[in-house]
């Protein structure tokens, strides 16, 4: 796909989702949006150590939990939203490279089990510390306003997407893939390892605590537990794997596709939802191990492929050469 | 390849804990092994019908009054939630046989229909399906068992502004918030606190009474409102606290606190556990050894299944907030039903449950509309018997109820408190 045309489908999905915000009136729908907006966010979070630096972490949710708490302590406990945040992502900054030192330590298996083991004691603590539910003040929730909190959360995932794509073009992302490929001949030329994979496990936090500050000021009511539950983690690394492992789009499709199948299932076959859900994701990650995005690569490369035989197209292959070396 | 497995394999694992994450516990009844949403509509359906209103336009009817319950059918409230189902069931019945609830808004009487979800006893999935409930124009909320469910799903009534009926839940902390759409006709906490001592004082002479108390507390909203009331409440009636122990929700072992309480000589035991706390404790008290002359457990004795505790749960006594001894007008209907299909007299929540369908439906036509607002203005006014008895609002969304003490005799639920006619006596020593 040219640049031209990558270019042109992004600010098609920025201009249907600012367009679906301003004019749909249906607050299930916007909630199923925001819903959607948080967990891509977080998933593109995770994606930039699962995914870009291979280390597959299975404590994510720690920091998701982390965002929320901190905001929605610091904001209910009436500072303003953007200085809450702020707060909330230098905690989880700090926190994450304390963390990060002996848990990089680890490889492969044994850091994912170190990050579950990591992510269970803090979902749990966070149970004890923090015992009762947290709701708006009343009169917040009879004022509640959906179109805000959705082009919060449209901002959000905006950013981490930003954050993905520079990270992609970057020397730093470079590096997080190379340490991903083979850590051994990463170190042999020059980068470092603990280096790429520390910075790829503070910006995935950060950003993840950034989607949970979302969460926090999105929520009508929850535990503070809530947050930093497995269930994050997982719903995160679904996503991502039904979208696309290590691209930017797959994130965003897979949490649209888990979102809305999910609701949609939960009223229509609401006895069967784990099943079809189930069957459908086997199949998907056993056919399309690319998930989505690998599907789509592949349909795109049949009808050029199809379109590139028909006569008269070889100006348009010209100009396709043309535009690939230019990326290059 | 052997990494793609490992993909393969995690990301199964990935959904079955995310699908799965909090159900399947299922310590009592129903829907074992389903980890999903159900949903069950309640009731026949009526025709639509077309109305001419006042300024002309015509207005068509809905099939029917919709009403969203979220309940919790898995999970470790399934037992209580079991009984709220039933609850409302019983009474959507009643009112659709006789000939449902009259609208004037659409001048035609409109049947009752549940729409039901299960939130699996998890808090946010609660809260996830009443915002998807919210889509599928329904005209009140009603409300699961126990307060975290509860505390959840009041917030988003408010935001949604939808009224919303709950019982099973004596959170009074819940009705401090300033909500404006929660209504819950229900003993709450500060009623707990002093009818215990108050039942002992009636109940036993003075100088026998169990006057050294324990409380075991689960660390919840709910735990530290009603431990910190008894601890309050207690040197008023003449008791001593000794010893006030918490427990975060689902611990397994509680021999330190059973050990702690069998040092301190405790005589008289109140607990709020939700299941499967409860029954856990007890019985490990019965491998211990030890059972004190008087014990209260809020909740979790209500339960058929507290019978397999054998001796050690027998005596004990419950604040579940209701009995079908209490005597009000359609109690007998309702207890009739119960006895035919479950085979025992009403449980405790069946009772207070279907109170909330008289009132909704009372309110409804009240209000002539299935508008929201007015529903809940309607609500807020309501002054009516229910088989829980007389009920009016206050301003908080409670109301001055019965709070009455059964205790498990011989596996059944005796009333011992108040003493109304019927009422039995209470077993004193349990020990």
């Amino acid at each position: 796909m040219s640049r031209t045309t990558s270019l042109v489908l992004w600010l098609a999905a920025l201009g249907t989702t600012i367009a679906f915000g301003l004019l749909v009136d249906d607050d299930h729908l916007i909630t199923l949006a925001i819903q959607t907006l948080i967990l891509g966010a977080l998933a593109m979070s995770w994606n930039i150590l699962g995914g870009f630096a291979g280390q597959v972490s299975l404590g994510h949710a720690a920091f998701f939990g982390l965002g929320a708490l901190i905001t929605r302590d610091l904001w209910l406990g009436g500072r303003p939203l953007i200085l809450a945040v702020v707060i909330a992502l230098s905690v989880t900054a700090v926190a994450a490279a304390v963390v990060g030192v002996p848990m990089l330590r680890f490889r492969g298996i044994y850091f994912s089990v170190g990050t579950l083991a990591l992510g269970v004691a803090v979902w749990l603590t966070a149970g004890n510390l923090w015992p009762g539910i947290t709701s708006l003040p009343a009169e917040d929730l009879r004022s509640y306003e959906f179109t805000g909190r959705y082009f919060v959360a449209l901002g959000v995932l905006a950013v981490t997407v930003i954050v993905s794509m520079w990270l992609v073009r970057s020397k730093l992302g470079l590096g997080m893939m190379a340490v991903r490929e083979d850590e051994e001949a990463a170190g042999a030329t020059g980068v470092s390892p603990f280096t790429h994979k520390m910075l790829a496990f503070v910006i995935s936090a950060v950003l993840a605590a950034l989607a949970g500050s979302v969460f926090g000021y999105f929520s009508a009511s929850y535990y503070p537990q809530f947050p930093f539950s497995v269930v994050w983690t997982f719903e995160a690394i679904t996503v991502v794997f039904v979208g696309g492992v290590g691209t930017i789009v797959g994130p965003l499709i897979g949490s649209l596709f888990f979102v809305v199948g999910r609701d949609l299932l939960n009223s229509t076959f609401p006895e069967l939802q784990v099943v079809v859900f189930g069957v459908l994701f086997i199949l998907v990650v056993l056919v399309l191990p690319g998930g989505f995005v690998e599907g789509g690569q592949k349909i795109f490369r049949l009808v050029s492929r199809r379109t590139a035989n028909q006569p008269g197209k070889d100006a348009d292959r010209e100009s396709e050469h043309r535009e690939g070396k230019e990326r290059i | 390849m052997k990494t793609r497995k490992l993909w393969v394999l995690l990301a199964v694992i990935a959904l079955i804990v995310a699908a799965c994450s909090s159900s399947d516990s299922d310590d009592t009844t129903t829907t074992a092994g389903s980890c999903g949403t159900e949903t069950t509509t309640t009731t026949d359906t009526g025709s639509s019908e077309t109305t001419t209103t006042a300024g002309g336009g015509d207005m068509t009817a809905p099939d029917a009054i919709y009403l969203g319950a979220v309940v919790p059918q898995t999970g470790p409230f399934a037992g209580g939630g079991a009984q709220v189902v039933r609850g409302y069931t019983y009474c959507i019945d009643i009112v659709n046989e006789a000939g449902g609830v009259y609208v004037a808004e659409y001048d035609t009487n409109l049947p009752l229909e549940m729409i039901l979800r299960d939130d699996e006893s998890d808090p946010n999935k609660t809260t996830a399906a009443m915002e998807e409930l919210a889509g599928q124009d329904i005209t009140v909320y009603l409300g699961g068992f126990a307060s975290p469910v509860h505390a959840a799903g009041t917030a988003v009534a408010e935001k949604n502004q939808i009224p919303y009926l709950g019982v099973a839940t004596a959170l009074q902390a819940l009705h401090e918030q300033g909500y404006q759409y929660y209504f819950s006709p229900f003993p709450k906490s500060p009623d707990i606190a002093t009818s215990v001592f108050e039942m002992l004082n009636a109940s036993i002479p003075e100088g026998e009474r169990p006057t050294r108390v324990g409380i075991f507390a689960e660390a919840t909203d709910w735990g530290e409102e009603l431990g910190a009331l008894w601890e309050e409440a207690a040197p008023q009636y003449g008791y001593e606290v000794v010893l006030h122990e918490t427990y975060a929700p689902g611990t397994e072992d509680f021999t330190d606190i059973i050990l702690k309480a069998q040092a301190a000589d405790v005589e008289a035991l109140l607990s709020l556990p939700t299941p499967p706390d409860g029954f856990n404790i007890y019985k490990q008290m019965g491998e211990l050894g030890w059972k004190p002359p008087f014990s209260l457990v809020v909740r979790a004795a209500d339960v058929p299944t507290w019978n397999d505790l054998g001796d050690v749960g027998d005596g004990v006594v419950l604040s579940a907030g209701w009995h079908p001894g209490l005597g009000y007008p359609g109690i007998d209907a309702i207890n009739q039903r119960h006895i035919e299909e479950e085979g025992r007299p009403a449980d405790p929540i069946v009772g207070s449950s279907c109170s909330l369908i008289q009132i909704v439906a009372d309110a409804i036509e009240r209000a002539g509309t299935l508008d929201h607002q007015a529903v809940r203005d309607a609500l807020a006014a309501t002054d009516m018997m229910t088989v829980a008895g007389p009920v009016v609002f206050r301003d908080d969304g409670t109301a001055p109820i019965d709070n009455p003490l059964s205790q498990r005799q011989g596996g059944t639920i005796v009333l011992v408190w108040p003493q109304v006619e019927g009422a039995g006596e209470l077993l004193y020593p349990a020990n």
